[in-house]
């Protein structure tokens, strides 16, 4: 019975894997490698030599930002290398490589025959653009101090130390969890089906049932966490940025990995958000304030200037 | 009205009533295998105790 219960985690756990690695698999099976050269150069590798008429002709090639699919960048060179099986193409303005450029091939010709048309992605270094999105939900764009997100709960459970690291690390965790499943149920479920439009009240009943679960699982598998948790994990639900994050992702198109990625953000940026106010609120404590400004206002003058610390990172691009 | 819309709408219920119905399944499944003995008598005393508090 046990070795079954282990069995059925293992092909779980490979499933969820699988699916993961699907999301960044590659694109076309005969374009191997495409990546940003240079200020305004895209190097395009393929499987094998490419028939020199059909590469040398830049009107087989269309390029435009994911974001503009109107505008068609303008393509001044086409060159070819020796093996033939790499091109780089020559902008006439630099590229934004911020932005997602989508790549498209008219009927690659290789030996005189047709290997289809190519519609590819070509971005930046994966792991860096990870980065970038985690760095960038965690401090450029925290969701507390730049977007006012998740306040009631910000403010309500700040006031000590340990019982704002006990909410943090709970929302962090319902955060991932409960993200990556609605990611599934709108890429998998909702897009299919069109159903896009009721995506926020899908997204609320995935919010209650992580926290139900969560709070389920927890009472019987670990009572003591479950305890330090306390009533934070029902208070989670409460809070908005668990909402955001699911839209964010939904509006983005973000695989497997970018959701990732932006829910550990998120999360541990409402840690680091709750932990910088806690350690400030309680030095308030023993500080000599004027009447009127006690508790609340006060907290709301230091998220403020909390805030404008933060603006400190806005416009930073880390890759 | 519109077929479409019509389609549209019933495909959604269906679905949204599956995914409902699944999650719910579920749930109710892992509260039975997680379930946390309570001593009944806990319930019982608080029942006798006046509860002002």
């Amino acid at each position: 019975m046990r070795e079954l219960r282990r069995y059925y985690l293992c092909v779980g756990l490979l499933l969820i894997w699988g699916l993961l690695l699907a999301g960044c698999g590659k694109e076309h099976r005969f374009v191997t490698k495409h990546t940003f050269k240079g200020t305004n150069n895209i190097v395009i590798s393929f499987a094998a030599p490419v028939d020199e008429s059909w590469a040398r002709d830049s009107a087989n090639y269309a390029v435009y930002e994911k974001s503009d699919p109107d505008i068609l960048l303008k393509i001044t060179g086409v060159t070819l290398s020796t093996d033939k099986k790499t091109v780089t193409l020559t902008f006439e303005d630099e590229l934004n490589q911020q932005q997602h450029h989508i790549l498209l091939m008219k009927e690659i010709m290789s030996g005189g025959r047709s290997q289809g048309t190519a519609i590819v992605t070509a971005k930046k270094l994966y792991f860096g653009y990870l980065l970038s999105i985690l760095l960038g939900a965690m401090l450029i764009q925290n969701f507390v101090f730049t977007k006012y997100l998740g306040l009631c709960v910000f403010f309500g459970t700040s006031q000590k130390k340990s019982t704002a690291i006990g909410m943090g690390i709970t929302f962090t965790i319902v955060m991932i969890f409960s993200s990556m499943m609605s990611w599934f149920l709108y890429q998998y479920v909702l897009k299919p089906f069109r159903l896009d439009f009721l995506q926020i009240v899908v997204f609320i009943g995935l919010v209650s049932l992580s926290v139900q679960a969560v709070d389920t699982i927890l009472r019987k598998v670990n009572p003591l966490l479950f305890k330090a948790f306390g009533v934070f994990l029902v208070l989670v639900i409460a809070n908005c940025i668990i909402l955001a994050v699911p839209l964010i992702l939904a509006n983005n198109e973000y695989n497997a990995w970018e959701s990732l990625m932006l829910a550990t953000g998120a999360g541990t940026g409402f840690l680091i958000a709750l932990f910088l106010m806690s350690s400030v609120r309680e030095r308030l404590e023993i500080a000599n304030i004027p009447p009127t400004y006690r508790g609340l206002p006060i907290a709301f003058v230091v998220a403020g200037l909390f805030a404008l610390a933060f603006m400190g990172f806005s416009g930073m691009s880390i890759f | 009205m519109d077929p479409i819309l019509v389609k549209l709408a019933l495909g959604g219920m269906a679905v949204l009533g599956c995914i409902g119905l699944f999650f719910g399944i579920g749930l109710a499944l892992a509260a039975h295998k997680f379930a946390v003995e309570v001593n009944p008598k806990i319930e019982e005393v608080k029942e006798i105790l006046a509860g002002a508090q």
